[in-house]
């Protein structure tokens, strides 16, 4: 293909953008729309996957122990604990200890405690850390079968919440961006046919004078690329905006929330919805472009 | 150039529009098509760029089997065709001198060549001080000159015409008929289809007759032989 052919095809595109300026607009906007709310659900669900494993990477298994071990024992259970396949750290948690940082945790509270007089209710403990955190389950079942030990606990709950909250989210998102993404093909592939529609009497001509099939497409697709590459980059300008915010926001009052760093993941994210933009513009015109080609 | 063999075409509600019609035209033939409005004037005439595709037998265009041929392969025997239509068919947006260019863009000639042809065809349909206006400032005649330009502009080895001067008054149909003769005297072969009585008998060319569908009548340097 020819410079001259090119540079010919994208001045024509232009051309018809601007004389349906109305459609071209709405069209924008909606695949503005689309992609900022995909764009949105993706740093959602990423960044919620980034929670989710960061805090199984730093569980910690607890072990509590029987009240009535000598210290021995209790050693005896320790070495053993070391030996078992996955565990990296095992550290020894005594009852007065235990104490100290329940109390520290009460803070202006701990006047409760108070109550309980020279009495101490908590038990000697371990915290056991493993390698890998799909091994904490395992570790944990474990250890809670030894004997002199009361049982074995961990923040499993919490993590099984957070991972079922980002499936729904995942899957919502899906949904939503499946019927957005057809949004956004309807109402490009409905600009073309109007384009298409009214040109229809120079693509005649251009037939009758020899141009081929792809001669006459080029224009549309490239218009349609165009539409669909323009309301990326609105979304994309919008949602690097909205997680710059969203990070200043974070790190100003939810320190300990690990959101992954604006750079390189914005990058991708926008390399992604450009793509994807520019595709549903190219996808929407060839669907216009396949029923009036037969002529 | 243009060889029929036993072509016919009917339509999907089972009209007949030709019926077994067998033909053959050379090249730097200037032929006329006549006959009465639905006698498959049009049929034959479309058929020869591709746009009716015959039912059955064998037309061959520039050696090529039209009716065998891939869509993709369309666009390259029409830019061997000059076509020109009874509507003109110009684009109202485009000046005289971009209608005429655009066919050569379409077939992605270099600039240099596309100006040097259009400067060439609008001198030769008397059209250069018009250049830059648009169609609509146009006279009818005008207007047809330079869809002529337009067909002529990739040199193609045959000009189809239909009806060219049907929109036409006598004296502007004659300037037409000057440019088309001029153009066949260069060796590009003409087939016009037409109801232009005074202009037919007086150009005594070759006369193809088509009623009902056949060939009725084919004579060399003949006359229009209906009433108008």
């Amino acid at each position: 293909m020819k410079a001259r052919t090119v540079e010919y095809f994208i001045k024509e595109a232009v051309s018809s953008l601007r004389h349906n300026g109305l459609m071209s607009f709405a069209s924008i906007s909606t695949v503005a729309l689309s992609l900022l709310i995909l764009g949105l659900f993706l740093i959602m669900v990423l960044n919620l996957n980034q929670i989710a494993s960061s805090i199984e990477s730093k569980v910690e298994i607890t072990v509590y122990l029987q009240d009535d071990l000598s210290d021995y024992e209790q050693r005896q259970i320790g070495t053993q604990i070391t030996k078992i396949s996955g565990v990296t750290e095992v550290i020894y948690v005594g009852k007065e200890e235990a104490l100290k940082r329940f109390r520290e945790r009460l803070g202006e509270q701990q006047s409760l405690l108070n109550a309980l007089g020279d009495t101490n209710p908590l038990p000697n403990s371990f915290e056991v850390k493993v390698d890998m955190p799909e091994k904490v389950k395992l570790v944990a079942s474990a250890l809670s079968k030894m004997k002199g030990v009361e049982n074995a606990k961990f923040g499993q709950e919490v993590i099984e919440k957070l991972f079922s909250l980002t499936r729904m989210i995942r899957l919502f998102g899906l949904v939503l961006i499946i019927f957005l993404a057809l949004a956004a093909l309807f109402i490009i592939s409905n600009t073309i046919r109007i384009t298409v529609f009214a040109r229809r009497k120079e693509i005649g001509i251009m037939k009758y004078v020899g141009a081929t099939n792809w001669f006459i497409r080029w224009p549309f697709l490239i218009e349609g690329m165009i539409l669909g590459f323009g309301g990326a980059l609105i979304s994309v300008i919008l949602i690097v905006k909205i997680y710059g915010l969203l990070i200043q926001q974070v790190t100003e009052s939810l320190t300990f929330l690990p959101l992954i760093p604006q750079y390189p993941f914005l990058t991708r994210i926008s390399m992604f919805l450009l793509v994807t933009g520019t595709a549903i513009g190219a996808l929407g015109s060839t669907i216009s472009l396949r029923r009036f080609m037969k002529v | 150039m243009i060889r029929m063999l036993g072509v016919s075409k009917v339509y999907s509600k089972g009209c007949i529009a030709l019926s077994d019609v067998s033909v053959e035209i050379q090249k730097g033939d200037f032929v006329f098509v006549v006959g009465p409005s639905g006698a498959g004037k049009s049929t034959f005439i479309k058929m020869l760029f591709r746009e009716v595709i015959p039912s059955s037998g064998q037309l061959f265009v520039n050696g090529h089997d039209v009716g065998e041929m891939a869509m993709a392969e369309v666009p390259y025997l029409r830019r061997r065709l000059g076509i020109v239509f009874q509507d003109y068919r110009l684009l109202p947006n485009k000046t005289v001198y971009d209608n005429i260019a655009f066919a050569m863009e379409v077939i992605e000639a270099s600039r240099r060549e596309s100006q040097k042809r259009v400067n060439h065809v609008l001198d030769l349909v008397g059209l250069r001080n018009k250049a830059y206006t648009y169609p609509t400032q146009l006279s009818g005649g005008e207007q047809q000159r330079v869809a002529i330009a337009r067909a002529i502009v990739n040199k193609p080895q045959m000009v189809i015409a239909d009806e060219p001067t049907g929109n036409l008054d006598p004296d502007t149909s004659w300037e037409i008929m000057k440019i088309f003769e001029t153009i066949n005297k260069g060796g590009t072969t003409i087939v016009m289809a037409t109801h232009d009585k005074p202009v037919v008998d007086a150009m005594k060319k070759r006369v193809i007759a088509i009623e009902k569908g056949c060939i009725v009548r084919d004579q060399a340097k003949g006359a229009y032989g209906y009433e108008s």
